[in-house]
């Protein structure tokens, strides 16, 4: 049994930006966005790059070419000397699949502490083209498919036959979001929304319109997980890590998948079993949310309410950071921006900082519970490859 | 044409070198009789920057077709207004000849 053995200890993130020179906004390189991290995660647990010596670190893969030995590049651009060294390439679910592995590799007694560095610059590789994966430019780009958008529309319109999901529902998510990110200094988009301009956004893959689909921003997160044994000598406030569950290729033998459903029924069962946390406990969702539609359906698949039923829930239900059900408090992908393979990372900081009480105009009021979700790779004719599931207790 | 499994009958599309079902590399191509019903579908109403030359096709269809015999594959529709196609729509496969070298699959709504 894994009994919380395991706390977070440390996070950090850069502002994020879109790069925009012509605003005055910042262009920085993916190097800097590491460096930048790092170094806001030392200065808050007032650790030194010797502490860090013989112990885990963890990389997200990352979008930027020619990365082919990307996490050993991160370690000896930024001098550091660990003992294990994993590098992600789960997408979505990079931040929360290296936080399992770093967890387990901690619970076995290899390291004390797991560092996991994630940045990626998405704003500055526009056109290089790397941006894809295999099935994607051979069966996918050559029949008209728009990337990540047409993938994303086809379950959307899926949801709304089977399901009858209307539009206004998705726009809730949608504007519910904003009117957290409105609270988030951090977040790259902060303008209040109002559900008219969601549903006037324009049609990009119909029925997804702009307003469902994530924005890139580039931007750097690390994340410092402990024992818990030890944690109280790093930060006065650990989080501990009391369940988690991963899933990858639900379903694998099936050619007919339902797009509808992720791994992450499967995934939140093995946290909800693991911490003897009910979806009731939880005081605030991290979902991963690339797009809406991938919203209600993990409402549905981690439990919160009945395959089919999400969208009356999100009608019917609060999710802003003083909802019943507050659901990605910092804007998430959808407003605060996804910083490429590292975005996930994004959810995973809003939840700590939320159960150390340090989220300000949005904190959630008595904020025990986190639960965190990570999705990744689009699956050829189904919803997601990888799925996670992650629950945090506060002190 | 799609995928079959000689050693356990299975079908599955996209090309693979091995089996999903049981892991077998005795997997052969066998036509397929282009017939299935579509199971999602997109209208693309804008490109994105890697693929400038379907500009001048929207707005079209992309639909995931369930084919008869048990896979889904991702192809345009055409032949039928995008606001006429529907989940569940039986269709049947075509061929465009886009170049020499290359015929490219596309379904239209079945007869």
């Amino acid at each position: 049994m894994f009994s919380a053995s395991v706390s977070v200890t440390g996070y950090a993130e850069t502002p994020v930006s879109r790069a925009r020179v012509d605003k005055g906004e910042k262009k920085l390189t993916i190097e800097e966005y590491y460096a930048w991290a790092l170094n806001l995660l030392l200065k808050q647990t007032e650790l030194s790059l010797k502490d860090f010596k013989g112990q885990g670190v963890g990389v997200t893969g990352s979008a930027y070419p020619r990365a082919e030995i990307w996490s050993a590049e991160v370690v000896q651009n930024l001098g550091l000397e660990p003992k294990l060294l994993v590098r992600a390439d789960q997408g979505g679910a990079n931040g929360t699949a290296l936080l399992i592995a770093g967890a387990l590799a901690i619970h076995a007694g290899y390291v004390d502490h797991f560092l996991i560095l994630g940045a990626d610059t998405p704003m500055n590789i526009a056109g290089e083209g790397s941006l894809t994966w295999r099935y994607e430019l051979d069966y996918l780009m050559p029949v008209g498919m728009m990337g990540p958008n047409s993938m994303a529309a086809m379950m959307m319109r899926r949801q709304m036959e089977v399901y009858g999901y209307k539009p206004e529902q998705y726009g809730k998510v949608s504007v519910s979001q904003r009117e957290n990110a409105s609270k988030n200094p951090m977040a790259y988009f902060r303008t209040p929304l109002k559900i008219e301009e969601y549903l006037s956004s324009p049609m990009i893959s119909d029925p997804l319109r702009m307003l469902d689909i994530c924005p890139f921003v580039n931007g750097g997160f690390a994340v410092l997980l402990s024992k818990t044994s030890l944690a109280w000598k790093i930060s006065d406030k650990p989080v501990k890590l009391v369940g988690f569950g991963e899933w990858h290729n639900p379903d694998a033998s099936n050619t007919l998948r339902d797009i509808t459903s992720t791994g992450l029924k499967i995934a939140s069962k093995q946290a909800y079993e693991m911490s003897g946390v009910k979806p009731s406990n939880i005081s605030l969702l991290s979902a991963y949310d690339d797009y809406t539609p991938v919203v209600l359906m993990q409402l549905e698949d981690a439990g919160f309410c009945e395959k089919g039923e999400a969208g009356r829930f999100v009608e019917e239900n609060d999710l802003t950071y003083c909802g019943n059900l507050p659901v990605n408090t910092g804007g998430g992908l959808l407003s605060y921006g996804q910083a490429g393979m590292a975005g996930g990372l994004h959810h995973v900081t809003e939840a700590v900082r939320q159960l150390r009480s340090e989220a300000g105009e949005r904190q959630v009021k008595d904020a025990r519970y986190a639960m965190v979700t990570g999705l990744g790779a689009l699956a050829h004719g189904g919803s997601f490859i990888n799925s996670c599931a992650l629950i945090f207790e506060g002190v | 044409m799609v995928q079959r499994c000689k050693a356990c009958g299975g079908y599955q599309w996209y090309p693979r070198p091995s089996c999903v079902r049981c892991g077998s590399m005795e997997v052969e191509w066998v036509q397929s009789k282009g017939e299935g019903s579509v199971y999602s579908y997109t209208v693309v109403r804008r490109v994105v920057a890697n693929s400038p030359d379907f500009q001048r096709d929207i707005p079209f269809v992309v639909a995931e077709v369930d084919l008869n015999e048990g896979v889904r594959i991702y192809a345009r529709v055409e032949g039928v207004k995008p606001e006429d196609v529907r989940v569940g729509m039986r269709v049947k496969v075509s061929f465009d000849n886009v170049t020499p070298e290359i015929s490219l699959y596309k379904f239209q709504p079945a007869k």
